[in-house]
């Protein structure tokens, strides 16, 4: 499903984002990218939906080579890569409906298929009685959801979340692991990047670990080690 | 696809409205500066037709003695023709310039006892010669020494006009330059404008932006509103530049029809004949000028 096969970033003028990894996940796994700050791990997710391209190295998502991938193209590949952030990335004047069908109305998604999808990942997140509000009437874990929620509209293969629980108190933080669990349990890929070593430990799936840029550990049912 | 066309509308629309003092400094600017071409435009008008207006009374009147032969008279009237100076040579018969005069002066009594004491018609044969412009007069006059009837002339009779007409070329030439020079800086202020109100409209929609990119909204739905705007807004300048310029050439045109001598000027008539190919063209022009900027600020600040 993705392959990194010796992988480096470098930034200008020679900062190692990563460097030489090679890994393999295979589709429906679940994988938590674990490492101390500035290790990589936010590096690693860049690579995966294009945010950033390798110095060297190649990189494969479902058989598609996306090293060079030309900028055309990348619309494409983010509509099978649902990705979620620390920071949420809602806009504050939509609703949770409207936030969650953004996706959509951007992707040229007509009006009927939207109305039948959006109600769908909300109940999936479970926040199907508050799609009028905004943002700011939802708490952390709820806009979390929300975040989710709208990366599941395209229906990806992989869902990348980027420190997901680093603003959630330990209930909400709970409450979201939980749901990328379930969503794995669709049968989606979720690539999980984070330093929250109780959130790793509790899924008991595999944990790669990164140290100074390079894959340190990569062990099928693993725990935090750092 | 009329989808697509339907949210890029909707979106160009929320950039007009929450950027809206940003979105009506650049309308002003963009109507300042066609109202500053049109007036252009229409001081053209105005200077050909009081050219005009001036050229068609250049005529010059050219009297023959009495008893001038006719076929000496049709010599003159064919040897002038033929000129590409002359637009028109009207002849008035020794006989038509006799009733002329006692017509013109019958209630004068002493005209017409002096007329009497003369005894015949004094009169001889005249011919009015109109000129193409003010610059064939002199075409005309050497045209006139011709040997073959120069001595049966009495006198030529002649307006200088072009001294008037070079005072009008003069003034308005001065003033055209003036205002193509206008219109240049106003065109460099809406380059400058735009490119401004673009690069101001992808750093309030940066979060909406990074948000469409992640999502993977293609880069052409991103591009598309910004350039959608400034068609509209162009769109918008040309219809604000109309209500501003018709009622202007009403209110002038009457001065104007005065000024030229006739019931009107064809000052609104032109603008309303040529509107689709003068508006039409300054539409497309300010559309060209408009994507040119934009693109320009969005290559430099947009990073799709």
């Amino acid at each position: 499903m993705i392959t990194f096969k010796n992988v480096s970033k470098i930034y200008p003028p020679n900062v190692v984002g990563v460097e030489g990894v090679n890994l393999h996940i295979e589709p429906g796994e679940f994988v938590s990218i674990v490492g101390q700050s500035g290790t990589g791990k936010s590096t690693l997710a860049k690579l995966l939906f294009a945010e950033e391209r390798p110095t060297r190295g190649k990189i494969e998502i479902g058989g598609w080579d996306i090293t060079a991938i030309r900028e055309r193209d990348v619309p494409m590949l983010r509509r099978q890569i649902g990705v979620v952030f620390q920071d949420f990335k809602l806009l504050q004047k939509k609703t949770v409906y409207e936030n969650v069908a953004f996706a959509l109305q951007v992707a040229s998604v007509r009006p009927k298929r939207i109305r039948e999808v959006v109600p769908l990942v909300l109940n999936i997140v479970n926040l199907h009685d508050k799609a009028m509000r905004y943002p700011n009437q939802l708490s952390g874990g709820e806009q979390q959801r929300v975040a989710i929620a709208r990366s599941l509209v395209h229906q990806p293969k992989v869902l990348i979340a980027d420190e997901p629980t680093g603003n959630l108190d330990t209930l909400n933080a709970r409450e979201i692991m939980d749901l990328l669990a379930k969503i794995n349990e669709f049968g989606t890929t979720v690539v999980l990047v984070t330093h929250d070593r109780e959130m790793v430990n509790r899924l008991k799936r595999r944990v790669i670990t990164l140290e100074d840029g390079k894959i340190s550990s990569d062990v099928e049912v693993g725990r935090y080690r750092l | 696809m009329l989808i697509s066309v339907y949210r890029t509308m909707k979106f160009a629309l929320q950039n007009f409205w929450r950027n809206f003092w940003l979105s009506f400094i650049t309308l002003t600017m963009l109507v300042l500066t066609l109202v500053t071409v049109n007036i252009l435009l229409v001081l053209n008008f105005m200077a050909d037709q009081a050219i005009q207006a001036v050229e068609d009374r250049v005529e010059v009147s050219v009297y023959f003695h009495a008893l001038t032969p006719q076929t000496t008279v049709d010599n003159a009237v064919t040897s002038l023709r033929v000129l590409p100076q002359v637009r028109d040579v009207a002849t008035i018969s020794a006989q038509e310039s006799l009733e002329k005069f006692e017509r013109r002066h019958a209630q004068d009594e002493m005209m017409m006892q002096s007329l009497e004491e003369i005894g015949g018609n004094p009169f001889g044969p005249s011919l009015v010669v109109k000129a193409q412009t003010v610059s064939d007069f002199e075409v005309i006059l050497q045209a006139l020494e011709n040997p073959q009837f120069r001595e049966d002339i009495r006198e030529k009779d002649f307006s200088d006009y072009q001294d008037i007409v070079t005072r009008i070329k003069t003034v308005t030439d001065r003033v055209r330059t003036f205002g193509i020079v206008l219109s240049g800086i106003f065109l460099l202020i809406v380059v400058l404008v735009v490119f401004n109100t673009v690069r101001m409209g992808l750093f309030i929609h940066r979060e909406e932006i990074g948000i469409m990119k992640l999502v993977g909204a293609s880069n052409n739905f991103i591009r598309a509103p910004f350039l959608l705007e400034m068609i509209l807004l162009s769109l918008l300048a040309i219809g604000v530049t109309l209500a501003i310029l018709f009622p202007m050439l009403a209110i002038l045109e009457p001065t104007f029809a005065v000024y030229v001598g006739g019931n009107s000027s064809g000052l609104v008539a032109h603008f309303t004949q040529n509107g689709l190919q003068i508006f039409g063209s300054q539409f497309l022009a300010l559309i060209l000028l408009t994507m040119i900027s934009t693109s320009m600020a969005m290559r430099k600040y947009l990073k799709v």
